[in-house]
């Protein structure tokens, strides 16, 4: 079950259209590629996407599902979006909400296990592997948690454990931790346990609906057996657009922090069938991603640079992030700014600088001269 | 809305001895970094709005059929109609010329005779060029001729593969096989009624060894045959240097944007990331597939998916199809380095303007 329905509002005008799972992300991709081609190459085939926000864009994007090689006949990709019943509709209140409404779906899938994920995390996992995990250590419910640095925990939900992994303790930002592993909001549940505890929940008028402040808790309680999963590769929670720019600039250079060319585990995406970029005569491009369908004819630098972009001649681009058919005309100049799908900075104009902090320009806006 | 159905053989050889089409069918030759040339037959039927499409084969099909598969990435897998894989003939296969061989035709008449929309629309897959079907159809039908072929006035001598035809008032006369300066070319579409067709194949049954046009030779006083000028890029693919200038050309980005933007050219999709540029690459007047790592220079090339150039490697005024590693040092100069090669380090690999090297397929 992936929760994709959020806003991503800390991003402003990168979500003022679309949902941040859908979100354009390293050239090609949109940020919910990640966590289905996780579930791709983890052979995962059933797939619950939760929307709700903005959702046009995504729903359009995720099709059948056969980018991710989720068109399968029993199974695959299922648009789970808010509907109405006879007792009338709702919006997801939460995310165990989100689930809870879709019990009748869960239910009827017959799984053994439930994975509960993120649409709008950055980082390449083996499910089965945690599967294993949460079989081997017989668990009722197993969290994903990564070790942060000791400063950071207070600004996570952090689990305290025994030395077998068993999770004796949760706390929401702690202000004194006792440990540092935070989790990643990946769930694995027993699907018997988290149908039975969902439908609990629902009934206690004092529950915001939430995984990690109702369910986690109320299961510690009840001596489940709970269990972590220790993630310690690449994973970033994009919230913001420090962070957004930054897990950009992470793919670049000759040993980036995440690679999107190893081989084991491709990043599968519904990409479009354009011609090769076209860099002209004058163009340059130096460290940087760029996508088919683009035509470079100016200065591209330590860039991210979807398809479809056009970079105009004597126009410079640099440390900077271009959504799928951003238009940068002559002589303009791009730097530290995050353009998103279609917008344009007009012949001649500035934006953005690397002395302030990174701008962002929304789908379809225009940068003029000399605004 | 599809009132057509399209037909694209695959099968013939050309008369070029050239090996840069050894080993597959030129329908499957790589080109422009991602494409495969059958793409373009393929999606100039599909953009018309043709949802019913069959491929004749060539007994090599293999990276054909890898390529097309059940045609989905053209819109081709139909719950009706969709996209249709049928046998040549083996003579097709060893004859070179011809295009539209009445006996390949014959074979598959199931293909005309179980769909019901009234035209077929014939192709082969050795032309790049961007068409726009539904006029060609609208002209045939405005014009009330029996059969539209889609022509062009050759600017210059040309491949013996390419067919020309004899027109007077815009009425074909005769075919005849090679091209010269001048001449009217057949760029191997054309339109016709598919009752006609089934009619012609019939009558032809006797000299079935000939192409379609070629036995029409005896009927063009008969049989009103228009020719329907195309105005826009194209370039006939039959040899080598024809390979490769029309992948050059496309460094013209008005020649791209004619060929790629008016109506979309599909092809199978992969899931390859953006191309890399690694700190100090030097890349300028060149086409860049998705997949690339580039640490060295590349000058004027074309450069297909998956390609590595490593630091201090230079490409230059080259083809280079997909996979290829061009190890450090390495020098790429007018050639065609065919797919999967890796040229080690500092090896020279250098052709001419006049003859282009091609190193064969790894």
């Amino acid at each position: 079950m992936l929760l994709a329905g959020g806003q991503g509002s800390r991003l402003g005008v990168l979500t003022s259209k679309v949902a941040k799972p859908a979100v354009s992300f390293g050239g090609k991709y949109r940020i919910i590629d990640f966590v289905l081609s996780n579930c791709a190459n983890s052979g995962i085939s059933t797939v619950g996407v939760l929307t709700q926000y903005r959702p046009y864009l995504l729903h359009e994007y995720l099709g059948t599902g056969e980018a991710w090689n989720l068109d399968e006949r029993d199974g695959g990709v299922a648009i789970l979006p808010p509907f109405a019943t006879q007792t009338g509709a709702s919006w997801y209140a939460g995310t165990a909400d989100a689930i809870t409404q879709n019990l009748g779906y869960l239910e009827s899938q017959d799984a053994e296990y439930v994975l509960i994920l993120s649409g709008d995390q950055l980082y390449r996992m083996d499910y089965e592997d945690m599967l294993a995990t949460h079989k081997a250590n017989n668990a009722d419910l197993t969290v994903a948690v990564m070790p942060v640095p000791w400063e950071d925990a207070p600004r996570f939900g952090i689990m305290n454990c025994a030395d077998d992994g068993r999770i004796e303790e949760f706390v929401e930002k702690p202000a004194e931790p006792k440990s540092n592993l935070a989790s990643m909001g990946i769930y694995i549940f027993n699907a018997d346990l988290l149908i039975n505890t969902l439908k609990e929940d629902d009934k206690d008028p004092d529950s915001t609906h939430d995984f990690g402040g109702d369910i986690i808790p109320k299961l510690l309680a009840a001596g489940k057996r709970l269990y972590t999963y220790q993630f310690k590769a690449y994973w970033r929670d994009v919230g913001t657009v420090a962070s957004f720019h930054e897990a950009n600039m992470e793919l670049l250079g000759a040993e980036p922090a995440f690679d999107l060319f190893a081989q084991d585990a491709p990043i599968m995406s519904n990409s479009s069938t354009r011609p090769p970029a076209f860099i002209g005569p004058k163009g340059s491009v130096d460290d940087s991603l760029v996508d088919n369908g683009c035509t470079i004819l100016g200065q591209v630098e330590h860039s991210v640079i979807s398809d479809n972009v056009f970079v105009g001649k004597n126009a410079v681009v640099k440390d900077s992030i271009l959504f799928p058919g951003a238009r940068i005309e002559e002589g303009a100049v791009v730097i530290n700014a995050i353009m998103a799908e279609r917008s344009v900075v007009k012949a001649g104009a500035h934006f953005g600088s690397a002395d302030e902090e990174t701008v962002t320009l929304g789908d379809d806006a225009v940068v003029e001269k000399g605004e | 809305m599809p009132k057509a159905i399209g037909l694209v053989t695959c099968n013939y050889t050309t008369a070029s001895k050239d090996d840069v089409f050894s080993g597959r069918p030129v329908a499957s030759m790589p080109y422009l970094g991602r494409f495969r040339l059958v793409d373009f037959a393929l999606s100039n039927m599909v953009n018309a709005g043709i949802r019913n499409v069959g491929m004749i084969m060539p007994n090599n099909y293999r990276s054909l059929v890898d390529h097309v598969g059940s045609g989905k990435d053209w819109d081709l897998d139909r719950k009706n109609g969709g996209l249709f894989i049928m046998p040549g003939t083996a003579f097709g296969t060893s004859r070179t010329g011809a295009r539209f061989l009445i006996r390949d035709l014959v074979q598959n008449r199931e293909f005309f005779i179980k769909n019901n929309e009234k035209y077929v629309v014939l192709s082969t897959a050795n032309f790049i060029c961007n068409v726009d079907i539904k006029a060609l159809i609208a002209e045939h039908e405005a014009s009330g001729a029996n059969i539209t072929v889609l022509t062009k006035r050759a600017s210059c001598d040309g491949n013996i593969d390419v067919v020309t035809f004899e027109v007077e008032d815009g009425r074909v006369k005769s075919m005849n096989q090679g091209v010269k300066f001048d001449q009217i070319a057949f760029l191997d579409y054309a339109v016709i009624e598919r009752e006609l067709l089934l009619e012609l194949l019939d009558s032809f049954a006797a000299v079935d060894h000939l192409d379609l046009f070629e036995a029409l030779n005896s009927e063009y006083d008969r049989f009103r045959v228009v020719a329907a000028d195309f105005a826009g890029y194209m370039k006939p693919i039959f040899d080598k240097p024809s390979y490769f200038k029309a992948n050059i050309d496309l460094l013209d980005p008005e020649v791209l944007s004619e060929l790629t933007d008016a109506r979309p050219i599909k092809t199978k999709a992969h899931d390859n990331p953006p191309a890399k540029y690694e700190p100090g690459a030097k890349v300028s007047n060149s086409l860049v597939a998705s997949g690339d790592r580039i640490y060295g220079s590349v000058q004027g090339s074309v450069l297909g998916r998956n390609v590595i150039i490593e630091a201090g490697a230079s490409v230059r005024n080259s083809v280079l199809m997909q996979g290829v590693i061009v190890k450090s040092g390495a020098k790429i100069e007018n050639a065609i380095i065919d797919k999967a090669n890796v040229v080690p380090a500092g090896t020279e690999l250098r052709g001419t303007d006049g003859d282009i090297l091609y190193l064969k397929k790894n």
